[in-house]
Formats: C-alpha cells, sequence, structure tokens
C-alpha cells in the first residue's frame, strides 16, 4: 500500500513537471538581438560592457544596476549579526572567555597554519577582482570568514580583536553609503557610476564597482567571523 | 613548438582520464564500504588523488594555469587528509568502533593517557595553544 502511494505520487510529480518544462523552449534564443534590446537581459548584456566596462555582467548587476537592493542585502545581513549578538553576548562571562572546542590534534594545528594564510589570500582575490571573475563580495568574504572559523575551532586562544573587527565593519558599512552619496551629489543619482570606468577586462575598471565590492567584501568577513566566533562561544547553561 | 603542445596535451588528457577513474573509485567505496573509516579512507585517499591528477592534467593543457592549479594540487594536498584526519578523530571519540573486530588499536592508549593527564594536570595546560 505504502509503495502504491509512493508510485503514485512520483507518477503524478513526474507528469506535472513533464507537462510544464514541455511548453519551455530550452535552448533557444530568448534574449534577442543584442545590438538592439528588446528584453532586460540584452540591455544588461549590452550595457555592462559598453557604459560601465565591466566584463561580468553580473557583477554590474549587482552593484550597480540594483546597487540600492545591495545596500538593503547588506544591511539584512547587519541586522543579522546585530541581532545574534544581542541575544548571545553574556557579559558575566567575560572573564572565562573560552570557546567550548575540544583540543585538537597537532597535525591539525599545523595544518590550520599553512591553510589560513591560503585562505585568507584566496577571499581577497576573489572580491578584487570581483567585475572581472566569478564570485564578488559576498563570495570573498564567506570564504574569509571560513579561514578564521578553521583557526577558531583549532586554537582555543586564537582571538580576533574585536576593536579592529568593530571598526573595519562600520568604516566599510559607511564607505558604502558614502559611495552612493557621492554618486548623488557628483552625477544625480544615489549609486550612479557613469564616470571614469576604466577599459574592459583591467583590473582597474568599472569606476566604483570594484571599490563597493572590496568594501562589500571586508563587511562580509568580518560580520560573519563575528558571528561565529559568538557562536563557538554559547555555553550549557549552568543550573 | 606544435608538437610539444599536443604531446602536453594528450598527457594532459590521460591525466584527466585516470583522475576520474580514482574519483569515480573513491564514489564506489563510499557507496559499498562497511563502515565510516572505511569509507572515509575510500573518499578520501581516491578523491584527492583524483582531483589532484583532473587538476594537473588541465595545467598540462592549458600551460598559462600551470602556476595557479599547483597551488590548488598543494591546497587539496594539504586540506584533504587534513579534513578526513579531523573527522577519523572525532568519530573515533564519540564511540563510533570499526565493522569488523579489532586486533590491534594503538590510538586508545593514546586516548586514555591524554584522559590521566587531563585529570591530574589543571586545565590551563589542555589548551590547544602550545
Amino acid at each position: 500500500m505504502k509503495k502504491l502511494i509512493i508510485f503514485i505520487t512520483v507518477a503524478v510529480l513526474t507528469y506535472t513537471l513533464a507537462v510544464t518544462f514541455k511548453d519551455i523552449p530550452f535552448g533557444e534564443n530568448r534574449i534577442g538581438d543584442l545590438n538592439n534590446p528588446g528584453t532586460v537581459s540584452a540591455y544588461y548584456l549590452q550595457k555592462a560592457p559598453e557604459d560601465l566596462h565591466v566584463s561580468n555582467t553580473i557583477t554590474a548587476v549587482v552593484v550597480n544596476f540594483r546597487g540600492f537592493d545591495t545596500l538593503g542585502e547588506v544591511t539584512v545581513l547587519f541586522l543579522a549579526a546585530t541581532g545574534l549578538a544581542s541575544i548571545l553576548y553574556r557579559k558575566e562571562d567575560e572573564e572565562e572567555d573560552e570557546r567550548i572546542t575540544l583540543k585538537s590534534s597537532s597535525l591539525v594545528r599545523t595544518g590550520a597554519k599553512i591553510l589560513f594564510p591560503l585562505m585568507l589570500v584566496l577571499g581577497l582575490y576573489v572580491f578584487i577582482h570581483g567585475h572581472l571573475t566569478p564570485g564578488g563580495g559576498f563570495q570573498g568574504g564567506a570564504i574569509i570568514a571560513t579561514g578564521f572559523l578553521l583557526m577558531l575551532i583549532t586554537y582555543k586562544r586564537f582571538n580576533t580583536n574585536h576593536n579592529v573587527m568593530v571598526w573595519l565593519e562600520s568604516i566599510a558599512g559607511l564607505a558604502f553609503v558614502g559611495i552612493g552619496l557621492f554618486g548623488l551629489f557628483r552625477y544625480g543619482s544615489f549609486l550612479q557610476n557613469t564616470g571614469w570606468t576604466g577599459n574592459l577586462n583591467d583590473l582597474v575598471s568599472g569606476g566604483l564597482i570594484p571599490l563597493i565590492y572590496i568594501f562589500i567584501g571586508i563587511k562580509v568577513g568580518t560580520e560573519l567571523t563575528n558571528v561565529l566566533d559568538i557562536l563557538l562561544k554559547i555555553k550549557p547553561r549552568k543550573n | 613548438m606544435d608538437t610539444l603542445n599536443n604531446i602536453l596535451t594528450y598527457v594532459g588528457l590521460g591525466f584527466v582520464l585516470l583522475g576520474s577513474i580514482f574519483l569515480f573509485l573513491g564514489a564506489l567505496g563510499i557507496y559499498r564500504m562497511p563502515d565510516l573509516y572505511n569509507r572515509l579512507q575510500a573518499g578520501t585517499k581516491a578523491s584527492t588523488l583524483g582531483a589532484m591528477s583532473v587538476v594537473l592534467g588541465v595545467g598540462l593543457m592549458q600551460p598559462d594555469w600551470l602556476i595557479k592549479l599547483l597551488v590548488i594540487i598543494i591546497f587539496i594536498g594539504v586540506s584533504n587528509p587534513l579534513s578526513s584526519h579531523a573527522l577519523a578523530r572525532a568519530s573515533y571519540r564519540s564511540g563510533i568502533f570499526p565493522f569488523f573486530k579489532k586486533k590491534i588499536d594503538a590510538y586508545e592508549a593514546e586516548v586514555e593517557k591524554e584522559k590521566m593527564s587531563a585529570e591530574t594536570h589543571d586545565p590551563a595546560s589542555k589548551c590547544g595553544n602550545k
């Protein structure tokens, strides 16, 4: 009986999916003519290299065409980190400020020392080249936070300087808003970026886009590191 | 120059083939092996060698990328065995025993010794940093 029900469910789902996918023209050119854009996709694909000199169209969309939305995303992450900190931070534990991790083996401790700088370099690379290669501020920041997580769970005495982290995060966030306001006063619209944009495929190109992505990368990296640090310090409640 | 590039391409293709065979064997091992430790060694040893030779093969086919790819190979060579070591250690300590009856267990004595020293010494000496 159970098998019959499973079979019928799977059959119905397969039929529904097949009917839905039957009408979608896979592999067809639905973007249209790039030189004479009739759709939004064609507009982006044409305008990103032409006007902004950014080879990664996704970055152009995320940071420039819907840059205000990205500011909102950064704010959401900031609020999440703040909320977590305000719920989990406990002042009376400040003296025994130790993580709950067990002692790791010497193999892991040596390996973490080798891997940590490599991970930081990879994260920096990903968000500095956000306008040229796949990836960007959020991805690079997440990679950096992963590197810090490795150190935090490997070494009990490894601590990030809280003040430096908070300052970096605040300055990066303020810089993002500042760049937006610069666009507002200089070009007449928030996050506008139509001034000097450099040559296509250069590291220094795209005007304000790499700058914004670097600040986003710093902000995401420090925020996620703080979140991980706080989460690793939760202790079982003493009765 | 053209012949050299051709030879390098074919050698690279051979490395990619070898790597994909090892990756397949690793996947098969994860599916077929009876317990965690066997699966770990199938999944780690085979997939480390497989991923390394695939990356090396791509590097031989595209010599421009070779330096970057060598860095990736070093990264895989360091991180993959390390993570499997940490996983195996953690699973041993949380009480997962091998599928077959164990004959020799050198790590048991080590764990006992560590527990003893943790009880006798003060907690400050247990810290991860030396």
